[in-house]
């Protein structure tokens, strides 16, 4: 099929509209999908978080301890951790630690930051009946080494 | 040497695709970078949106600056986007006279490094992304209204950041043959080529130079995009890009296509002062001596946010003491010297021998970032393919892989430094053998001892220990 002129203009300008259109709602489509948030199983968890000594120098040996319980408070035991530190600043080697379980919902792990500024503890794990959990704790202001 | 004639790469080059090819791979990366920022983990270390801009993208563009020029302007899929969008908007206005020279620019690009320290930005990845989504489409806006490349030369922060860094740039694009542009009668170079159309009209076939830059009267790498525009346009084939001395197009007194003189012109001065003091205020704001000096600040100014002692920190650091530096060295070089030049003058003939310290400085800082985590943009991917396929196609993430311990870098950063002072003192006193040539060496004194001053500032800072924050505020 072979168009006139006009209505091949028509079509062209309908065509760029379209596609200027698509772009705008797709790029507004990912901007509002964007802001939208899921729900987290692991919300019912809740990580309380000691480090000793306080405040941790880099260099130093430190322990974290944390303190998981479910939403109504009672100790979470038996729960398989992992714990990572890594820095606020992309492109620094992380830092890993053994957590170890002490009773009563109480966990331990020994850990040494490489590096001052500020770090972010990722715990991850599996809770007994097999859920995933996974936060985030925030460390601000590591101190340089003595 | 001629690269554009040179085995397989001058083929590329002189391929009519070969910018929007390049283009296209930058592209395709930067939807990546806006869409794991958007999407993925919020976690900087974890998101493409953070390790490539901010270990990648800055390290690889200035070593690219350093080993051929300014190949990500070449690259830059901002005027892809633009160039697709002009195919339906078709910009009718000029950029406004007003507007025009590197003032616009110049602010931008402090704009962009404060608000990179004051909001954090390598720690965000979302913001990060909506950062590039922003940038697409200002650039996109502003070349679909205004003809031309505007945005390249007027406003784009990263440009002019380029265009003054690749002054030390090894390769340039100049004519081969001065007699073959006299007897030129189109100036396709500038113009562009046009060639028959529908309808008995003529289209443009081959843009000519967007941002102005008349080839005969070129001079250097300033204004230039390597966008290669010239060398497609050119029916004569007389444009070559060429080896160089890197910083030479810096002592050219003459006037130069699109930008006049250096010596006339005290924003292009003021983007080379801007571009080498940002260099220590962005590479000491990472270290633990900066931590402590914001606290002062912020203690004496009764601060309690991070946005007044940050704004301080930049007042001092990119106005007050350059301002002093070069004000007192200018106030001795002109007591020194028996023509009586103005002090703005002696500011700005000797404010452009400051820029290879400011490279050798922005080099050793990114290039700490990019050697230190250039592997972890490895797992990152490998993390990125889990997350958008639900599969590990690419392996399960080796976050172990990093890169270089910061200690092997430290002598690279001290080479850096050290190089770049050396190419500031030469520079000084090829400025000084030009403008004072029975006296070049007394002359230069106070201007290598600037130069002396930034270098050990620099070293100074590369020797304390680092403290990278992003959630804490001293205040």
């Amino acid at each position: 099929m072979r168009l006139e002129p006009r209505a091949q203009h028509r079509v062209l300008t309908a065509l760029r509209l379209r596609s200027g259109q698509a772009a705008l709602v797709f790029v507004c489509s990912v901007l509002c999908l964007a802001g939208c948030d899921r729900t987290d199983p692991a919300d019912a968890v809740r990580v309380s978080w000691t480090l000793d000594p306080s405040p941790p120098r880099a260099g130093t040996p430190i322990v974290a301890r944390l303190t998981l319980r479910d939403a109504a408070q009672q100790p979470l035991t038996g729960v398989h951790l992992r714990l990572e530190g890594l820095m606020s600043h992309p492109g620094m080697a992380s830092v890993s630690a053994a957590v170890v379980e002490r009773g009563n919902g109480e966990y331990e792990a020994p850990l040494q930051f490489t590096m001052a500024g500020d770090w972010i503890l990722l715990v991850t794990g599996e809770l007994p009946g097999g859920e995933q959990i996974k936060k985030q704790i925030e460390i601000a202001g590591v101190r340089p080494a003595p | 040497m001629d690269i554009l004639r040179a085995p397989v790469v001058g083929s590329f080059l002189r391929w009519r695709y070969a910018r929007p090819a390049v283009q296209l791979v930058l592209l395709l990366v930067s939807l990546a970078v806006v869409l794991h920022g958007l999407f993925g983990p919020q976690l900087a270390p974890r998101n493409l949106a953070t390790v490539l801009t901010s270990i990648h993208w800055r390290g690889f563009l200035v070593i690219a600056i350093v080993a051929v020029g300014n190949l990500f302007c070449t690259a830059c899929p901002m005027v892809l986007a633009r160039d697709v969008g002009r195919k339906f908007f078709h910009p009718a206005l000029r950029w406004p006279r007003r507007l025009r020279g590197k003032w616009l620019g110049l602010a931008l690009l402090v704009a962009v490094l404060f608000s990179y320290e004051l909001f954090d930005l390598w720690s965000q990845p979302r913001a990060t992304a909506l950062l590039v989504l922003g940038y697409f489409g200002v650039a996109f806006v502003i070349d679909t209204v205004f003809a031309g490349a505007s945005f390249c030369k007027h406003l784009c922060p990263i440009g002019q950041f380029n265009f003054v860094a690749s002054t030390m740039s090894p390769a340039e694009l100049r004519i081969v043959d001065r007699e073959t542009c006299r007897s030129c009668k189109t100036s396709d170079c500038i113009k562009g080529h046009y060639g028959p159309a529908e309808a008995g009209h003529y289209e443009q076939k081959q843009r000519g130079c967007e941002l102005g830059l008349f080839l005969p009267m070129k001079v250097g790498n300033l204004d230039c995009t390597l966008c290669l525009d010239c060398v497609h346009a050119c029916p004569h084939d007389n444009i070559a890009l060429t080896t160089r001395i890197p910083g030479e197009e810096l002592l050219e007194r003459g006037r130069r296509s699109g930008l006049g003189r250096l010596m006339l012109r005290p924003d292009l001065a003021a983007l080379a002062i801007v571009f080498t003091f940002a260099a220590l205020v962005s590479a000491f704001a990472m270290t633990t001596p900066a931590y402590a000096v914001e606290q002062r600040i912020a203690a004496s100014i009764g601060a309690r946010s991070e946005g007044p002692v940050l704004a301080v920190i930049f007042i001092v650091g990119l106005f007050v003491a350059p301002a002093v530096l070069l004000g007192a060295a200018g106030l001795v070089t002109r007591g020194l010297t028996p023509s009586a030049t103005s002090l703005r003058a002696t500011v700005l003939s000797y404010a452009y021998a400051l820029i290879p310290i400011g490279l050798g400085i922005w080099v050793a800082h990114y290039g700490f970032h990019l050697l230190t985590g250039a592997l972890t943009i490895v797992p990152v991917v490998q993390s990125a393919v889990v997350d958008a396929f639900g599969r590990a196609l690419l392996g399960g993430p080796a976050w172990g892989w990093v890169g270089f311990q910061p200690g092997a870098v430290f002598p690279m950063q001290l080479g850096c430094v050290v190089l770049g002072a050396a190419g500031s003192l030469g520079m000084v006193h090829a400025v000084s053998q030009r403008d004072q040539p029975s006296r070049p060496l007394l002359v230069s004194v106070p201007w290598l001892a600037v130069v002396l001053v930034i270098a050990t500032v620099a070293l100074w800072i590369l020797t304390q220990p680092m403290e990278m924050r992003a959630v804490s505020f001293p205040g």
